[in-house]
């Protein structure tokens, strides 16, 4: 197992009414190349400004420290026709990169060895600099830049609302050619039809009809399905739902969550999967991240996480899940004095 | 930063701010500066502007001080023009507001009614109006108000429609409030910012208006306005052009003021809205 | 015997939509006990919602009977449907979209008071603050715009404004959904403990079973504009008859604690 990426010291601070307000504090933390992990929080824990983060989409705002470094090939050079990244990964060179769409706050740029390793991640042994392709691959620090993953082609996004995340105005199936043409270098032609071959794999129901429709004509689960397939439809190494399932019934949501271990496992991806529910979380993720307020409360395989906590807060989130076989409240509360 | 900042760091807005205080600076001061009747002569007739240092722009043809008319105009121009487009968005709030919240026949008669007006051209609507009336300040505020309302009507019934599908109007209704109370006291006050944001072209549209009114000579025979001293001067056009050209320029400047501040507005509350 | 508090029979709505009539609630019949919760539960689009937006008259129906307290619900209008409002409230999903943006706690909470004439103008402070005390927050929240407090404190804002008027009913609308886990367990209780004092019934509308069995006494399951089976929430939730009732549990998360 290699790390698809590490997050050291990642602090992002948002200005508000002339204060400034942490998001994120200190956060360290390695994410495995095709790995699922669950960071799960309340609101205002920070979790899905992580996922921002990750994705490079922070608003231009919000202050960065720290560093997250991407372990990804090199892309081919600009232009390039050829499908690059949807190739299999047989070796991986090592590039240390910033997240690259946002070059002024970051702190540092790597230009050496991975910042220090902390005790909580599982891949300790992977991360000490002596992989293969050695230092003739490493790229001066300027360069490097430009090999920071790409949002649409290297990091696929769902987001929490599929109908603010579509294009009310496009037919689904064009959106989804349009990631294959500027991504993949595709022709029209080929875009659409690969992108037919998309809805099929999210299993929309009749995707020739579905490729002309437009979000409206959606149901929201249909709508979120054509936003997972827009999402891998470049073949990334990350995908990120962030509350991805949160605005869907019961039903549809676990559908939803069936589809995205279906596509993760099929593709190889790396999931970081954000929600607020710890039950659906441990029932999709390898490993559960539990944030609070900014902060890394803890993070472990997901088991231990609901079977032995370490923190007391994941106790009482663990206590207030209101399951299928929880005492009803109204007898609890008759049963005490 | 703060609004008011915000809104002077624009240039264009800070223009518009420094015409609109320099008129309202004219309009205010103009009975301290020029106590007496503006329209008494003070001079010799048509005096060109900086011969005589007492009467800085020269006179008009009956010899009357043209920079006394200038300032006393400012007080007819920004008077009309503010009352009349107060009257207007006033008048089309509560209609858009009822049409909006009512629904079914209400909503349909008031815009049928709103149509009605809007097909007349509103300076014709004006015209006639003062025509039938007889030419008075208040009668020309009305005049120009009744040509006005049906922009900001259309505004307020779109925005209407859909904030009383919102919550927080199920909510009150829940509570047993008044009909009445809820489109007035929970919907108009959310309904009101884009309506405002049309108050800078009703603004200079009235102004524009009611210089044309006067022109043609149904401006309030009792006051001096810019309309009418431009309509004096073009008796004497090639002799004397600065008669026209003098109030003409107060007044293309001046609806560049109410216009450039308007958007200045417009603006700083659009930048506000989008960081919230 | 004595009457139900509300029973609702034959309750129909119709939705045209793209020149087809769907029927967003057919043929719906259920009664309330006094002090008792009933919850609705099902996918979204299964009616459950309309059927909260129907029994307050938030929108008519196309057919059917609703007697509430005694009264033929539908029968009042104007004036008399108002004032018969103050018995029968509801609590929103978001609590932000649920207030007017530019209202204070103390403004929202003022309204159900002075339209009802519960308290005179000069007794309604302390009537408000005895109010936000009601529902556990402090008394100085009051002068507070509703957009500057935490969601959870708006919550229960919300629960204040609807006991105000003392009603024997409330509807709750997907309450909980929005909020965290651990603040949901506070609201929860606390609308168990305004039932055991009040004697207020709740009909509770949620598409989450945990909830569900967690709060109510019993619950109907809605799939498509129709009731699928209901009957005492325990019973249905572990053990349920229908192809929805059993979809939802399939559905349902579970943590599996060692």
């Amino acid at each position: 197992m290699t790390a698809l990426l590490s997050i050291r010291d990642l602090t992002v601070t948002y200005r508000r009414d002339g204060g400034e307000v942490a998001a994120l504090k200190d956060i360290s933390l390695d994410i495995a190349a095709g790995e699922r992990l669950a960071i799960i929080g309340e609101s205002g824990s920070g979790k899905s400004t992580l996922a921002l983060a990750v994705a490079g989409l922070l608003p231009a705002s919000a202050r960065v420290d720290g560093r997250i470094d991407w372990f990804l090939r090199p892309p081919p050079p600009l232009g390039a026709k050829a499908p690059p990244s949807v190739l299999p990964d047989i070796s991986p060179s090592r590039g240390e990169i910033a997240p690259s769409s946002r070059p002024s706050p970051i702190s540092r740029i790597a230009g050496g060895e991975p910042a220090a390793k902390l005790p909580i991640s599982p891949l300790e042994g992977e991360m000490s600099g002596r992989t293969e392709g050695g230092a003739k691959d490493r790229r001066p620090s300027a360069i490097a830049t430009d090999y920071g993953p790409l949002g649409g082609r290297d990091i696929g996004f769902v987001f929490q609302d599929p109908s603010a995340s579509l294009d009310p105005v496009m037919p689904v199936g064009k959106q989804i050619a349009e990631v294959l043409y500027t991504h993949l270098g595709l022709g029209w032609p080929q875009a659409f039809a690969k992108a037919r071959t998309l809805l099929e794999r999210v299993r929309l129901p009749d995707p020739d009809t579905a490729l002309h429709a437009f979000p409206h004509q959606l149901s929201g689960g249909q709508k979120q399905r054509v936003a997972i397939a827009a999402a891998i439809a470049a073949g990334p190494k990350l995908l990120i739902a962030d509350e991805a399932t949160s605005a869907l019934d019961t039903i549809v949501q676990a559908e939803i969550v069936a589809l995205i271990r279906q596509l993760v496992s099929e593709d190889g991806m790396t999931l970081l999967f954000i929600s607020h529910d710890i039950a659906l979380a441990a029932e999709l993720a390898e490993r559960i991240a539990v944030f609070r307020h900014g902060r890394l409360v803890e993070i472990g395989a997901a088991r231990q996480i609901i079977s032995a906590p370490r923190h007391a807060y994941t106790r009482s989130l663990l206590d207030a899940h209101l399951g299928l076989d929880a005492e009803p409240l109204s007898r609890q509360a008759e049963a005490s004095p | 930063m703060n609004p008011l900042r915000r809104f002077l760091r624009t240039p264009e807005a800070l223009a518009g701010a420094v015409i609109l205080a320099a008129l309202l600076t004219m309009a205010l001061a103009a009975p301290l500066l020029f106590p007496g009747d503006p329209q008494a002569i003070a001079g010799p007739a048509l005096l060109p502007p900086f011969q005589d240092w007492s009467l800085p722009l020269g006179t008009d043809r009956l010899g009357r001080d043209v920079l006394a008319e200038l300032f006393h105009g400012a007080r007819t121009s920004l008077a009309v023009g503010l009352a009349a487009a107060a009257a207007a968005l006033v008048i089309g709030a509560v209609i858009g507001t009822l049409a909006g919240f009512a629904g079914g026949l209400v909503d349909e008669v008031l815009m049928r009614i709103t149509d009605a007006f809007q097909t007349v051209p509103s300076f014709l609507l004006a015209l006639a109006f003062v025509s039938v009336v007889g030419p008075s300040l208040g009668v020309v505020v009305v005049a120009i108000a009744l040509g006005a309302w049906t922009g900001p009507a259309r505004v307020a019934r779109a925005e209407v429609l859909s904030i009383r599908e919102r919550d927080f109007v199920a909510g009150a209704r829940v509570i047993g409030m008044h009909p009445l109370e809820i489109a007035f006291r929970e919907i108009l006050p959310n309904a009101l910012p884009p309506v405002l944001a049309l108050s800078s072209v009703i603004v200079a549209a009235a102004i524009l208006t009611e210089a044309a009114l006067s022109f043609l000579g149904l401006g309030d025979p009792n006051r001096v306005t810019w309309g009418g001293m431009i309509a004096e001067g073009r008796t004497v056009l090639r002799t004397a052009p600065f008669l026209s050209i003098v109030p003409g320029l107060a007044l293309v400047l001046t609806v560049l003021g109410v216009y450039l501040a308007g958007e200045g507005v417009v603006e700083t509350t659009a930048v506000r809205r989008s960081l919230s | 015997m004595s009457s139900p508090l509300l029973s609702v029979s034959g309750l129909t709505k119709w939705y045209r939509r793209g020149g087809k009539t769907i029927a967003a609630v057919d043929n719906v019949s259920f009664h309330i006990e006094t002090g008792e919760t009933l919850a609705l539960a099902g996918p979204s689009g299964s009616g459950k919602s309309t059927i909260a937006r129907l029994v307050l008259r938030l929108v008519e129906p196309d057919a059917g009977r609703i007697q509430f307290d005694g009264e033929d619900f539908l029968a009042l209008g104007g004036a008399a449907l108002r004032s018969r409002r103050a018995r029968l409230q509801m609590v929103f999903q978001d609590p932000l979209a649920a207030f007017n943006p530019r209202a204070t706690v103390a403004r929202v909470l003022d309204d159900p008071l002075r339209i009802h004439g519960i308290a005179s103008r000069l007794k309604r402070p302390r009537r408000i603050a005895a109010l936000l005390e009601r529902v556990g927050l402090t008394p100085d929240l009051a002068p507070r715009a509703i957009h500057e407090i935490s969601g959870g404190q708006r919550q229960r804002v919300a629960i204040a404004r609807a006991i105000a008027t003392k009603p024997s009913l409330i509807v709750l609308d997907e309450a909980v959904s929005a909020l965290d886990v651990s603040v949901r367990g506070q609201i929860l209780h606390l609308l168990l403990d305004l039932q055991r004092e009040e004697r207020i019934a709740y009909l509770f509308i949620s598409h989450d079973l945990g909830v569900v069995r967690a709060i109510a006494h019993r619950v109907a399951i809605f799939d498509a504009g129709r009731i699928a089976e209901t009957g005492d929430a325990r019973t249905v939730v572990d053990a349920p008859q229908s192809a929805i009732g059993q979809a939802l549990v399939a559905a349902t998360p579970r943590l599996n604690r060692a």
